[in-house]
């Protein structure tokens, strides 16, 4: 059974966002629901000052806090290292949003689904389609695209980043290139005093 | 230098993120549970059934009915007892559905000596030992949140207690105040006045230290102090938490004549600091960034 993972290549990673709307495409999610964000920070002081871009997304981690913390065990984790929520299970407490150190959690209010983008109560052709997969009050997160690993494809964000900044794989085979950039570029994990053994690593 | 400290707040910036997946509700809730069942544990003590009664009602409706309120999905909330090996949230309903049960019938059984003496023993214990875990759980559900460095503290559960007592001694001298097991014996009374004072300056202490230790721990706690004693919430924080909820209520409690006007203005002075604990501390809990370049740039 593969182990899924991601690394994210910070020398590479551009900003372009375009990882997060592959996202938001692939997964129909609503206006201001996030799985996966870029983020960007002014690094240095004056005059030697650069920007660098952070990708941020759920952790997927080996020992997920959301999951011990979550009341109803709507928070799962699967057999391939991918945490789920069953939102059939989900009572919306908030419980995980809290104990994720990642911030990677949302609970869906009803104005987010209901007002549309537009903001008009009317919902297009696209939200339409999506509005299914979701249920008002439940908490949401990045599944690294369950359906698609499932299917032998890439998550969306992945097949979509045109720098090649991010690279999923089994973490458990040693040919696999996420386990080799770990491992000759020392890949590091978010917040690793946490104790949380994320599944993503850094690089750069 | 540009740093990347500052409070991102949703942004698409490195920084440190505002939880705002608890807010007033739960603080509601948090709030009438340590209240209602701090009540509940003193007035057992005394047998004191309008105290029992009230304490009761408070963990019932307003905690009960304050997390009813918070969940995105109240229908399904039964579901929340399923995972009590793990979860504190999970642990407390169970407590919550014991206290209310156990409680109630002991309090019937007080009026009306129902049960055998066995029983009602088993029930009393039952009913004590379940207000005990609500008193004192919430700071365990809220320790328990590595992610948020304000509440990852040793100390919340230790806050969480002693406000309960600190919030049940003071509504028995409201509550009770004129029955005869105070009237009767001013002894008690001045008894429950000196452990009020003595819960105010050790949980004036716990705070403090609480923050102290959250200053220290990481940039989120860093922020989420500097929010409290000096940025947005300050104007909140320190005259009410600190100000009315220990220094102005111990200072009264101090000085108090044997006064029902009194005690119920010292009752609220410190209810007050305590609801404003709860909320802001949920407002100013914050997230540490996932990685910073810039942090780690400059240190």
């Amino acid at each position: 059974m593969a182990r899924w993972g991601m690394v994210f290549d910070l020398r590479r990673c551009i900003g372009c966002n375009a990882c997060a709307v592959a996202c938001k495409q692939e997964n129909s999610l609503p206006d201001g629901v996030f799985f996966t964000k870029t983020l960007s920070e002014e690094v240095g002081e004056y005059p030697d000052v650069t920007r660098s871009y952070v990708p941020t997304i759920c952790n997927h981690c080996e020992d997920a806090p959301c999951e011990r913390a979550c009341p109803t065990g709507a928070t799962y984790t699967r057999p391939d290292g991918i945490v789920m929520v069953d939102r059939d299970k989900c009572i919306g407490c908030g419980t995980c949003i809290v104990a994720c150190p990642y911030d990677q959690r949302t609970r869906l209010e009803p104005e987010m689904l209901d007002k549309g983008l537009f903001g008009d109560g009317r919902l297009t052709p696209f939200e339409e389609q999506g509005i299914g997969r979701f249920t008002v009050g439940t908490v949401v997160k990045c599944t690294f695209c369950h359906e698609r690993v499932d299917a032998g494809q890439l998550p969306a964000c992945v097949a979509t980043c045109p720098t090649e900044a991010r690279i999923f794989g089994d973490l458990d085979d040693p040919t696999s290139r996420p386990r080799q950039l770990i491992l000759e570029r020392r890949g590091r994990q978010p917040l690793p005093e946490k104790n949380t053994n994320p599944r993503v690593f850094y690089i750069d | 230098m540009i740093a990347s400290n500052r409070i991102a707040d949703g942004s698409f910036r490195v920084g440190v993120g505002l939880q705002k997946a608890w807010g007033v509700q739960m603080a509601t809730a948090f709030f009438f549970g340590e209240a209602g069942a701090g009540l509940y544990f003193v007035a057992q003590f005394f047998d004191f059934v309008l105290g029992m009664t009230v304490g009761l009602l408070m963990v019932l409706f307003g905690k009960a009915g304050g997390h009813v309120l918070h969940l995105g999905q109240p229908l399904r909330g039964w579901r929340a007892l399923t995972k009590v090996r793990t979860s504190w949230v999970s642990r407390g309903l169970a407590a919550i559905v014991l206290f209310i049960v156990a409680g109630a019938l002991h309090i019937i059984d007080v009026r009306a000596g129902l049960l055998p003496a066995g029983v009602s023993q088993l029930v009393a214990a039952l009913a004590l030992a379940a207000c005990f875990v609500i008193m004192i759980y919430q700071g365990f559900a809220m320790s328990h949140s590595s992610a948020i460095t304000l509440w990852s503290s040793g100390l919340m559960p230790v806050a969480s207690l002693t406000y309960a007592l600190l919030n049940g001694v003071l509504l028995t001298l409201v509550f009770g105040f004129g029955e005869p097991f105070l009237a009767d014996r001013p002894d008690t009374v001045r008894l429950l006045q000196v452990l009020a004072v003595a819960l105010m300056l050790y949980g004036l202490v716990t705070v403090l230290s609480l923050l102290h230790g959250a200053r220290h721990a990481s940039e989120a706690g860093r922020q989420s102090v500097a929010l409290l004693l000096q940025g947005g919430f300050a104007r909140w924080f320190v005259p009410l938490v600190i100000g009315a909820g220990f220094v102005v209520s111990a200072l009264m409690m101090l000085a108090a004549p044997p006064d029902f006007a009194w005690m119920l203005a010292v009752a609220g002075l410190e209810l007050t600091g305590y609801y404003a604990f709860r909320v802001l501390v949920f407002k100013a809990g914050g997230y540490d960034p996932a990685l910073s370049l810039a942090y780690r740039f400059r240190h």
